[in-house]
């Protein structure tokens, strides 16, 4: 008598698989999120032991106040008239670096306009501003201490 | 004949659901290659601005919202509240220790005073870090006419 070789059938169940894809589908669908990932950016001077000393007559104080009030070099001006008035400057010394000052009770959105418009020059007044310095509230009032003025 | 009869044929409604797996598949490796790790989910109303630069992935984050809470963020763990500007400064110094040339990203909401802002910038300072990025949206030309 012959003995018959019973055949065992390999197969993989996928029964699963859509309810496993479902499952990662939703996962990822809750887990991530459309972040913003662009921004404006600006480099920090390298640290030297010798600061160069900027004078304020060799630069443009731009100077952003409470209520998004704008004063360069002294003058109140609006947001259209700062980019012609600095390529007037820069015309005489394209080197000439923008100070951008902002009090602190301003907001943050009315310094990053201002600072978006000066980022905004070679587009609109054909000239590249090469330094925008922002300083901080502790340097302002060192230089001022240098000066003498509390 | 069998019209004649009265009896109706039947039709056998179905959807299709053989190419499901396949959708559901291409859907997966989309959010596979898209996803990415949000190390700060601070809700802030960001800026608009024209000049936008992408920013480095894992870069550090620092989050200022309205009212001045900071939370910060080496980019490798989630953003966690700090106290004082000095821990500010202690932060992103150990950041630079670590990576000198790391950058940072400052997300800030738009109608938080300045000063919250520049106690950041003034820490980073203070820390030596070299690049800093302030997160803004886009802007467009309707938000200009506003």
């Amino acid at each position: 008598m012959k003995l018959e070789k019973r055949k065992i059938e390999s197969e993989i169940f996928t029964g699963s698989m859509a309810d496993i894809s479902f499952l990662l589908i939703i996962y990822f669908m809750v887990t991530s999120v459309f972040s913003a990932t662009r921004g404006l950016d600006f480099a920090l001077p390298k640290q030297t032991n010798t600061t160069p000393e900027i004078k304020q007559e060799d630069s443009i104080d731009v100077h952003v106040m409470q209520g998004g009030q704008i004063k360069v070099d002294g003058k109140p001006m609006t947001m259209d008239q700062i980019l012609p008035y600095i390529a007037s400057k820069l015309k005489q010394n394209p080197d000439k670096p923008v100070i951008l000052r902002t009090d602190p009770d301003a907001t943050y959105n009315d310094m990053i306009q201002v600072f978006d418009l000066l980022r905004q020059a070679p587009d609109k007044i054909g000239m590249e501003i090469k330094t925008i310095s922002i300083p901080t509230q502790r340097e302002i009032q060192n230089v001022w201490a240098l000066f003498g003025v509390q | 004949m069998s019209l004649l009869r009265g009896r109706a044929r039947k039709v056998e409604a179905s959807i299709f659901t053989a190419s499901m797996a396949d959708i559901v598949f291409l859907l997966i490796v989309f959010f596979v290659l898209t996803y990415n790790v949000q190390v700060d989910r601070t809700q802030v109303n960001l800026p608009k601005t024209w000049v936008r630069k992408t920013v480095p992935k894992n870069a550090a984050y620092i989050s200022i919202t309205k009212d001045g809470v900071i939370r910060v963020s080496s980019g490798k763990e989630m953003s966690l509240p700090v106290g004082s500007d000095e821990e500010v400064v202690t932060f992103a110094s150990n950041v630079v220790a670590e990576t000198p040339n790391k950058a940072f990203v400052i997300k800030a909401d738009k109608d938080t005073k300045y000063e919250h802002v520049d106690k950041v910038l003034d820490a980073l300072k203070q820390a030596k870090a070299r690049v800093i990025y302030l997160l803004s949206e886009q802007k467009t030309q309707d938000d200009t006419n506003q």
